[in-house]
């Protein structure tokens, strides 16, 4: 009973996978793709996100162990800094960047020396993914350093290691697989970033907007193809890291 | 050698104590929960700061709070440190983890050496999830005598094993602390596991420390009738003709019959009585409320009789609590609450 209960609730899940499977045919993938340029999109996708993966991983993974540490005072004002920008819709967050990082603006104007710009501009999209998914990253990294026992980094200072050689030795291999599925979630939310990109970043067009600019244009025939890609190229690394982090586990747990 | 002249401040009271360990030598830390033995250890460790002190290691200053200020990070101290749990890193295989400090190659042959001395040589590659309680124990000891460290610390490493697995490993550790010359702090909360490890006792209460000695001298002579209590003296009994004077009776030490050469003859009624192990324990009544409680070989009378016994050689303790002298010699027996009363010489 159970399990028919629990499949019904998984298909009705995966319901948007299985629909957008039916109907794609081979024909109208090949005839939608099949044209110079067609698979830029995906390429500027691919190139942003993982430019936003390696910057937070540098920027957000110190700010998360921190914060696991509780090596920051008032915690709980950090952690609710962190939060504010998931509480905020994307589109918000988009509209707010305009007016931090657009021309006109300090920052704007700084970088226009070096005859850089952040709105419409690869920096301006990889700013808005990196806006959009790092809450998750910076909440998954938290939880995952927090559940490294403190008394193995102990351990580890009194064989030898300073804080640093700790970290490389002990933290960051016991919170790999953890982090790893933090990474394949701001991964993700990378790759289908949408609200914050269409106003910042409107060019060059990512999977998500070629998408909406797609349906706007031909209609929702055409831009499923696109929906497809996008499925297949944000998936793998999700699913890679869950695997790898539940198989690190069981070697653990012997 | 290990020196530690340490004050340390804690939310209930403020640790303060002196200890002194010498190559190869022993120091058991024995008081109750909570009387800052771990604290004590984690100071030397490097892991809590002192308000004030000194602590010295193999001619190292590693603490010292008077100027010219010194304070050695943990990760350059060379103290080992085993815990209730081992510590060991699931991530890295039992040989990684035994590698893990660098003094030492992974395979060099004093691993091998040591793991089999150990009795882990045949679970070099495994992880340690797959090793037992007692297995993964002897790797972290393992561990710590390969990163060469210069005092031992072991905070009730063993409480959580079952008596026999206890022993063994507490004599594996002191083969091998005695064979490297390693000076080693214990910390229990066990007078039986303080006294099978140590060749120094010391009594913590309160964050003092109230006695050093041998472990028999700290047992057999209480300084204070606080240290009395801690190692295992159950009842105090008044001693005739020396007013506020009371004998230390501990359960262990207490013969049937009276013998005044031997000691303090007790007589009182049986309150209850109860088998202990292959013998018996008497709570006797005796005079002013006093309650003995006494392990004899034999059965002893049904509830209420009187029965006369000799507590052994007793330490006395003034009326302050500090030890007084007992001068061997018949001693008075004492008048029984509410039977008949027995005033004289016991035998």
């Amino acid at each position: 009973m159970s399990v028919i209960g629990g499949a019904v609730i998984w298909i009705a899940l995966l319901g948007p996978v299985i629909t957008l499977l039916t109907h794609l045919s081979w024909h109208s993938i090949v005839s939608s793709l099949d044209y110079p340029g067609a698979l830029s999109p995906l390429v500027v996708s691919l190139e942003s996100g993982a430019v936003t993966l390696v910057v937070l991983f540098v920027i957000c993974t110190p700010l998360a162990w921190m914060l696991a540490h509780g090596s920051l005072p008032f915690p709980r004002v950090w952690e609710a800094g962190v939060l504010c920008s998931l509480l905020l819709p994307p589109l918000v967050i988009g509209l707010l960047l305009v007016f931090m990082v657009g021309p006109y603006t300090t920052f704007g104007n700084l970088i226009a020396h070096f005859n850089w710009s952040a709105t419409n501009t690869f920096l301006a999209l990889v700013i808005a993914e990196v806006y959009e998914s790092a809450p998750y990253y910076v909440v998954g990294a938290q939880a995952a350093f927090s559940s490294v026992n403190p008394r193995l980094e102990q351990q580890a200072a009194l064989l030898g290691d300073r804080p640093i050689r700790v970290f490389r030795r002990v933290t960051l291999p016991l919170a790999a697989p953890g982090l790893s599925m933090a990474l394949a979630v701001a991964w993700a939310r990378a790759m289908g970033a949408f609200g914050a990109v269409i106003i910042i970043a409107y060019h060059p067009y990512g999977l998500p907007l070629q998408i909406y600019t797609t349906l706007q244009e031909t209609g929702l025939a055409s831009a499923l193809p696109y929906a497809l890609v996008l499925l297949v190229v944000a998936l793998p690394l999700p699913l890679a890291a869950y695997i790898w982090s539940a198989r690190a586990q069981g070697r653990r747990r012997g | 050698m290990l020196k530690a002249d340490v004050e340390v401040d804690r939310r209930d009271f403020t640790v303060r104590a002196a200890i002194e360990v010498g190559p190869g030598e022993r120091l058991a830390l024995f008081g109750p929960s909570g009387a800052g033995k771990t604290t004590l250890l984690e100071t030397i460790a490097g892991l809590v700061q002192p308000a004030s002190g000194l602590i010295e290691l193999a001619g190292r200053t590693l603490t010292r709070t008077a100027a010219p200020k010194v304070a050695v990070p943990a990760w350059q101290r060379q103290v080992g440190l085993l815990r209730q749990d081992p510590g060991l890193f699931p991530h890295l295989s039992v040989r990684d983890n035994l590698a893990y400090a660098r003094a030492t190659g992974r395979r060099g042959a004093e691993l091998a050496g040591l793991a089999d001395a150990l009795g882990i040589g045949d679970f070099l590659d495994s992880m340690p999830s797959r090793l037992s309680g007692g297995q993964q124990h002897r790797a972290a000891l393992g561990r710590l005598l390969l990163a060469h460290c210069h005092v031992l610390l072991l905070d009730e490493p063993y409480s959580g094993l079952d008596a026999v697995l206890r022993r063994t490993l507490t004599s594996l550790v002191v083969r091998l602390v005695t064979e490297r010359g390693v000076p080693a702090v214990l910390v229990a909360h066990e007078l039986a596991d303080a006294q099978a490890f140590a060749n120094r006792l010391a009594v913590l209460d309160r964050g003092a420390v109230l006695q050093i000695g041998a472990p028999d001298e700290v047992v057999l002579r209480p300084a204070v009738m606080r240290v009395a209590e801690l190692v295992g003296y159950l009842g105090f009994a008044p001693v005739g003709g020396l007013p506020g004077t009371v004998a230390g009776i501990h359960p262990d030490r207490v013969v049937a019959g009276a013998h005044a050469a031997r000691g303090l003859v007790l007589t009182g009624t049986i309150a209850a009585s109860r088998p202990a192990g292959a013998a018996f324990e008497v709570d006797l009544q005796c005079a002013e409320n006093a309650v003995v409680t006494a392990r004899l070989a034999d059965r002893p009378g049904a509830e209420g009789a009187i029965l006369t016994v000799t507590a052994l050689d007793p330490p006395c303790f003034g009326p302050d609590g500090s030890a007084v002298p007992w001068r061997p010699g018949p001693m008075a027996g004492l008048p029984v609450r509410d039977g008949p009363v027995t005033r004289g010489a016991g035998s």
